[in-house]
């Protein structure tokens, strides 16, 4: 996907739809780092909807997020899997950019996922049960959100998302034994079982997008090897 | 008079509330509390958590993230009327730490059963059904919630009850494991008071985006907790 116009602005909203159909797979990623400007009196907006279907892959790898000084953003994503699908999505979120070179002078970042699985009965009259509700609200201006509590001490997040029936608690505990070593704080843990799937959640904080790249990055490709017989991903964008 | 509010019969009805508000809050409800840490044993073992105030500044944490944008939020859509099933699904999804959902569960289903001996109401009734029907989860702040409500306890009488009856676990808990003095720990609890309070005043301006918006920090802890080899808690 091309970042449009350098930049997200206020008032800006784009809706982005995509379906995977059956069998099929795709990767998504961005041309560059998504860049939030200023948003006086406004917010930028990106609704993104993703759907899965019997047997699809999806792996979504978009470039860091950088909010400028008085930036507020609001990203949405509602997902709904197949329960013979495949999601890995990762993220990194930075701790945004000033003239100043100070941290955390945006106003507002939300970042929310809402994980859904289709009912298997596959007509797509039946609902969905919701699997994982991912919601991220970071707002420095109401507090400090770099202490104890909140960023511990760090300045960038990272967070994977793997939805897949093949994840359980061995594959937790290895994704997890990966991240040993790193310069950066991470956890891993298990939605419950719906419908058969299973939802996956890395955190991962520490200072640095290269780091974290670096933790998500292990991640991916011990995935991508052991599931699909796909080397580490290598996008060669800059 | 036709304005029930101040009929001696609906003082009476008050009065009777709050003794079954303070059975519901406090700490020798054996809901179980006593096990768990809710992630404060993670910092603990970091060296983070050491002191009364090294404690305190994770409880005001705790208080400002898990408690308002997860527990009291559930609480306040049950109060406006949000359909129960639906509000436990949301619960159990964006407790994503895996520890967090099952201590919210564990206790949550304690809390069913003694309220269903001892606070009888067809609201309860019905959330105990739809856990035992495999249709909910059964989660802590919704169990006290339908109670509440059952027993007509105004929304922040009870928010207010529920947040300060989990802090005042959570800070025995803390005497135990640091350990704190005991004197300590009500001066924590003290100084807990305005956490609590200005959780209360936070939820009425929070909407559905705003649910399950907890900070990284202490979900990863939370996460970390379930690798930690010696432990006193199960969460």
């Amino acid at each position: 996907m091309v970042n449009p116009g350098g930049a997200y602005l206020g008032a800006d909203l784009y809706t982005v739809d995509v379906e995977v159909e059956a069998g099929a797979s795709l990767l998504l990623t961005t041309q560059s780092a998504t860049k939030i400007y200023r948003t006086p009196g406004s917010y930028a907006e990106q609704r993104m909807s993703l759907v899965l279907g019997e047997g699809a892959q999806l792996e979504l790898a978009p470039d860091q997020l950088i909010a400028y000084r008085e930036a507020s953003y609001r990203q949405n994503t509602h997902i709904t899997v197949h329960p013979a699908s495949s999601l890995l999505m990762a993220e990194v979120i930075t701790p945004g950019w000033s003239p100043d070179g100070s941290s955390f002078r945006y106003e507002e970042l939300r970042l929310r996922n809402e994980i859904h699985v289709a009912g298997t009965d596959g007509d797509g009259t039946h609902g969905t049960e919701l699997l994982a509700l991912d919601n991220l609200l970071i707002r420095p201006p109401l507090g400090d959100v770099t202490g104890m509590g909140f960023m511990e001490g760090f300045s960038h997040l990272g967070s994977l998302i793997v939805v897949d029936d093949r994840v359980d608690q061995a594959l937790a505990d290895e994704l997890n034994a990966l991240t040993a070593g790193r310069d950066a704080y991470t956890g891993v843990s298990l939605t419950d079982t719906v419908s058969g799937t299973t939802g996956l959640i890395l955190r991962s904080l520490s200072n640095s997008t290269e780091e974290l790249n670096h933790v998500l990055g292990a991640c991916t490709a011990l995935l991508r090897e052991r599931w699909y017989g796909q080397a580490p991903l290598n996008l060669r964008k800059y | 008079m036709p304005n029930t509010r101040t009929s001696p019969a609906s003082a009476e009805a008050g009065r009777g509330y709050r003794l079954a508000l303070q059975q519901l809050t406090d700490s020798a409800l054996p809901t179980g509390a006593f096990a768990h840490s809710l992630g404060f044993e993670t910092y603990i073992h970091r060296g983070l958590v050491h002191d009364e105030a090294t404690f305190g500044t994770w409880l005001h944490a705790f208080v400002a993230q898990q408690l308002t944008y997860s527990d009291a939020l559930a609480m306040r859509f049950l109060y406006d009327g949000a359909e129960l099933a639906g509000l436990d699904a949301h619960l159990s999804a964006q407790l994503l730490p895996r520890q967090l959902r099952e201590a919210s569960t564990k206790m949550g289903g304690r809390l069913i059963e003694i309220g269903t001996e001892v606070f009888p109401s067809a609201e309860l009734e019905a959330y105990r059904t739809l856990v035992s029907g495999g249709r909910a989860a059964g989660h802590q702040p919704l169990a006290f919630a339908v109670v509440a409500h059952s027993l007509e306890v105004p929304f922040e009488e009870a928010l207010a009850a529920y947040l300060f009856a989990t802090v005042t676990s959570l800070t025995q808990n803390a005497v135990r494991a640091i350990p704190l003095g005991q004197n300590a720990g009500q001066r924590v609890l003290r100084g807990a008071h305005d956490a609590v309070a200005a959780a209360v005043g936070q939820v009425r301006h929070l909407g559905w985006d705003d649910f399950g918006a907890v900070s990284p920090g202490l979900e990863i802890s939370q996460m970390r907790h379930e690798r930690q080899r010696a432990r006193m808690f199960m969460s």
